[in-house]
């Protein structure tokens, strides 16, 4: 046995028990309706066992880490698959230390999903140890990606946390418009988590079906000089192709639903690194989640926020938002270290510039100007609570699309070797 | 804007314009709020200058600036502006761009075209931008200086009995009859605050206990860091603080870096790639750089340094390092980096020898550098001279020979050799050390003239004759230089920055006054942060001293929703 697969079982284990560390708390939190005990004592029983088991994945998925590190010869945060594990890893490590303090077993049964959600996202990233290009093997840089994404994983904390607190104080007997937007908010935001689940099992029930698709693709570009260009390139669509990359030839192509040809051709204007296959995942993700969602509501006939939120009750929201704050405030400082400092240092000495306005460092601005807006409305009265509440969940947001979206829509000097 | 006017408490302190919370006794002063709700407590609701009644225009300035709602709109102004700068690429990622309007008009379309034509596309150096964070350091500091003159005099003298309404209104009030008697059951109270390092003063049945009051000054700490940052970047506009400029070399050239009296020498440049079996699958058989370095030594001028009349600058080797992606060469503030490299086979040296045609006997070889090649070479008997060098040899309009660029891609050498049965004068010969048959071609024709002209006799050839007497340099290694001394500075602000945060955050200053009456017991206590933490910690205090409390009791907030 070799590092690399004692590390990849151990994942397997980590994933395992998130799992089940996320059945736990939802036994925790939803028992409290329907057992018929002690609530006081299941809760916190159920709470501890799946603290328990959130600690042993945890540390399953440190084993994963430090054997990929050995394994693989560099710390392996340097490709969107290790660097999104890693990210599960630092989110639970933050909700690990926040639960030590509160305590509270809301936090962990909205917290846990997030990351069996983060790594499950991973795993659609090729995994394989990847090598270096010199800029990147730099010290500097794995300590500026390893705290910057501390930092984040507790404005991840702070998100869970502020939308389980949102899920507690929107009040579903309103019928006023105010109350209604409020209703129609919260929903979407699970919508738009559905939709994540949605792309996953699309991307995961194709794959393990062996699905693939090929086309060869003829792109013009103009290069610095104003001359023409034009180049033939092959597109390997992992998800039935819905829509075919612009100006393309059918390679090769399983039918699927009796289709055996691309529905659309995407627009000219998608012009950026595999535009067409990414506006396939997206169709993909949309249709599925909406296929999901439809699902859920038809067995609950009711907003899925309406029925999560009976079982909140018994929880004061002033604590939730205590908490959402407190773990942004706990990853503020860090992520302005890792996000910002460290990134300044590593580019001053990677690229000789400490900044240069590439899409992903603004981004990263952008994020710490966001929290320290946060921060100062704070510091002001009106802005507790509620509407504290949203700009934790916009917060996030921001981070998952400078994490993720800059790399999916901007392609700049940081998109990760071989994704 | 408020205005006040009894400024007078009820026990006797004359307070400021502007105070919210009595400077003494911390009585309301003003009420804005509702009755019930907790306290305003920021800055102990002491008057701010801000506060000030009859704003001039100066004053008017000045609390727009100090405001935080403004620095919150600031803030987010920018952080949009910032967005926006990021939907296209911005110009300055291209490194030649001749015609900007036409090029976005090309890749990005319309919406290209319009971005750049409103000026977009160089978002960040804007003058709405620059102005943004100009703002914010104006707001920065003088928010700053609106405040911690006020906070730093409010709680460097507090009162430790304080109003009834002050105490009884703070987000974590505690109020009951005690069974004990309440002298001693202060003093133990007191003395388990000590246990949690709370500095204790007390006067009577009154108490005040109050710890980490320093992380009250780290927001400001953090404000501090922020504007010596921002100020360190307006400082990198200075001219004589700021170089950046490129230099590209092949292995042994020896190049100035411009506007400088510097120079630096490629002495090696070595590139290495992944082994196939380093690759996975799917990049097999690529060529991925694994590392690149340039082993260089920098040299500084001493004389004739932009000397244009021939005479070879004086250098003086001052530093070497192998410079690598991550590690540049730094001297004196001058940082060089390695920037990129391209294949592109050129001569560093050859060693040719001399070749008399007539006996067939051939004298060397000696040592022909491309790059500053000496004056003189010795060949056998014989002495060459070098008369004339082109670097890029290439024919004028007139077909005059001539050197397209500086660049060593086709050179060419013209010998006069003088020796034993030669006349005085010497001969004349012109060699393309290249193995190209063009240049050998040419060099034959060239020399052929030459004979005709009677400056040579055709005797004499050159050859090199086996590989190793052959030395080329692969690739030509880009440098970029780099001087900016507002760097220090720059880090120092992030460095300031960063305690600040951490004092503010990572500590909270926690304050607790009581006062008894009759064996009544009244609590307040306030914490700018983590009111969780201090209900934890009062609840604790008060159920050892034999007051049984939940720490959830203790909380007196409310209308936070
Ligand atoms: C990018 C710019 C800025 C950043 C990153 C920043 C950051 C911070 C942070 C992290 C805090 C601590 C918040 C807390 O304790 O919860 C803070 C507090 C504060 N900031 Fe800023 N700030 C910025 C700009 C400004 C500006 C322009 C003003 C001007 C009005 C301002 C006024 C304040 C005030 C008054 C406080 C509260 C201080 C206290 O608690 O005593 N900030 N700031």
């Amino acid at each position: 046995m070799n590092w690399l697969s004692i590390s990849s079982n151990a994942f397997i284990f980590a994933f395992a028990l998130y799992c089940a560390s996320f059945i736990g708390y939802a036994i925790a939190v939803a028992g409290r309706r329907w057992s018929n005990r002690d609530v006081e004592a299941h809760t916190k029983r159920w709470s501890r066992i799946a603290f328990a088991l959130a600690i042993i994945g945890w540390l399953g998925h440190l084993t994963f880490f430090l054997t990929r590190w050995k394994g693989g010869g560099h710390i392996p945060t340097s490709n969107m698959y290790e660097f999104m594990t890693f990210l599960g890893m630092a989110i639970m490590f933050a909700f690990i230390v926040v639960n030590l303090i509160y305590r509270n077993p809301l936090v962990g049964a909205f917290a846990t999903p997030l990351v069996v959600i983060i790594i499950a996202y991973a795993s659609v990233f090729p995994s394989e140890v990847q090598p270096l290009i010199p800029a990147l093997n730099s010290y500097w840089l794995k300590i500026h990606v390893t705290t910057a994404a501390s930092g984040e994983a507790f404005f991840a904390v702070g998100f869970a946390a502020a939308l389980v607190q949102l899920l507690r104080v929107v009040d579903f007997s309103r019928k006023d418009k105010l109350g209604k937007r409020e209703q129609f908010w919260v929903e979407a935001v699970l919508f738009v988590v559905i939709i994540i689940v949605g792309f996953l099992v699309s991307v995961f029930s194709f794959r393990a079906g062996g699905y693939s698709a090929e086309f060869q693709q003829e792109k013009f570009s103009i290069d610095q000089q104003g001359n023409e260009q034009s180049s033939i390139q092959k597109v390997t669509y992992g998800l039935p192709p819905i829509v075919a990359p612009y100006n393309s030839e059918k390679l090769s192509m399983t039918p699927y639903l009796g289709i055996d040809k691309p529905l659309f051709e995407a627009p000219h204007w998608m012009n950026g690194v595999n535009a067409g296959r990414k506006l396939n995942t997206v169709l993909w993700s949309v249709i599925s989640g909406l296929i999901l969602y439809g699902l859920i509501r038809l067995i609950l006939r009711k907003p899925i926020a309406a029925v999560l939120h009976p079982y909140l009750d018994g929880i004061d929201p002033e604590d939730l938002d205590e908490i959402s704050y407190r773990a942004i405030a706990i990853g503020f400082p860090v992520f302005t270290l890792g996000a910002l400092i460290f990134a300044m240092i590593w580019a001053q000495i990677a690229w000789s510039r400490f900044w240069s306005w590439d899409p992903k460092e603004v981004w990263a601005l952008i994020t710490w100007l966001f929290y320290s807006a946060y921060l100062h409305l704070r510091l002001s009265r009106g802005w507790l609570g509620t509407r504290s509440a949203w700009l934790a969940v916009i917060g996030f947001i921001v981070v998952l699309f400078t994490l993720i979206g800059v790399n999916l829509v901007i392609a700049g000097l940081h998109s990760y070797a071989g994704v | 804007m408020l205005q006040f006017q009894n400024t007078k408490c009820e026990c006797g302190h004359q307070n400021p314009t502007g105070t919210v919370l009595c400077e003494s006794c911390g009585k309301p002063l003003v009420e804005d709020l509702p009755l019930d709700s907790p306290l305003e407590m920021r800055y102990d609701g002491v008057a701010r200058r801000s506060q000030k009644a009859n704003p001039d225009l100066l004053d008017r300035v000045w609390n727009f600036f100090s405001s935080v709602k403004i620095a919150v709109w600031l803030i987010v102004i920018t952080l949009i502006g910032a967005s926006v700068g990021t939907i296209f690429p911005q110009e300055d990622t291209f490194i030649n761009l001749d015609d900007p309007a036409q090029y976005y008009k090309d890749t990005y379309g319309t919406w290209g075209y319009i971005y750049q034509s409103l000026g977009l596309a160089r978002t960040y150096e804007s003058w709405w931008f620059v102005g943004l964070l100009a703002m914010i350091g104006t707001s920065l500091v003088i928010c700053s200086l609106d405040r911690v003159l006020p906070l730093y005099r409010a709680l460097s003298k507090q009162q430790i009995r304080k109003h009834h309404a002050f105490l009884t209104r703070q987000q974590t009030v505690y109020i009951g009859q005690l069974e004990q008697e309440p002298a001693a059951w202060t003093s133990s109270f007191a003395n388990q605050l000590r246990r949690k390092r709370y500095r204790v003063t007390a006067e009577d049945t009154a108490l005040l206990a109050e710890k980490n009051r320093f992380s009250r000054w780290g927001p400001y700490i953090n404000h501090i860091g922020l504007i010596i940052f921002l100020l360190a970047v307006l400082a990198r506009g200075i001219p004589s603080w700021h170089l950046d400029e490129y230099v590209s070399m092949d292995e042994g050239q020896t190049k100035q870096i411009p506007n400088t009296n510097y120079f630096v020498k490629n002495d090696k440049f070595t590139v290495e790639f992944y082994k196939d079996e380093e690759l996975p699958p799917e990049l097999k058989g690529t060529n991925r750089a694994k590392l690149y370095r340039t082993e260089a030594t920098l040299y500084e001028c001493t004389a004739n340094c932009n000397d244009t009349t021939g005479k070879d600058p004086v250098l003086k080797e001052v530093a070497q390092h192998d410079i690598e992606v991550n590690s540049p060469l730094s001297y004196h503030g001058l940082d060089l980096y390695q920037y990129n490299y391209e294949p592109q086979a050129r001569l560093i040296s050859v060693r040719p020898m001399l070749v008399d045609s007539r006996t067939g006997k051939s004298y060397g070889p000696f040592d022909l550098p491309m790059n500053d090649p000496p004056l003189t070479y010795e060949a056998g008997p014989y002495t060459l001279k070098l008369s004339n060098v082109f670097p890029d040899f290439g024919l004028d309009d007139q077909n005059r020979p001539m050197t397209k660029t500086r660049d060593p891609n086709n050179p060419a050498f013209v010998f006069i050799v003088t020796g034993p049965g030669l006349s005085e004068d010497g001969e004349m010969y012109i060699y393309f050390p290249l193995p190209s048959g063009d240049d050998k071609t040419i060099q034959n024709q060239i020399n052929q003239s030459l004979q005709k002209a009677g400056s040579n006799s055709g005797r004499f050839t050159f050859e090199v004759g086996k590989m190793e007497n052959v030395s080329f340099s692969q690739y030509t290694t880009f440098l970029n230089v780099r001087v900016d001394r507002a760097m220090p500075f720059i880090w120092v602000g992030a460095g300031i920055s960063m305690i600040g945060l951490i004092m503010g955050f990572y500590w909270q200053h926690r304050r607790i006054w009581l006062r008894i009456e009759d064996g009544k017991l009244t609590l307040g206590a306030h914490t700018n942060k983590n009111t969780y933490g201090i209900r934890a910690e009062l609840a604790a205090a008060l159920n050892k001293t034999g007051v049984a409390v939940e720490p959830k009791a203790l909380d007196n907030r409310r209308n936070t929703r």
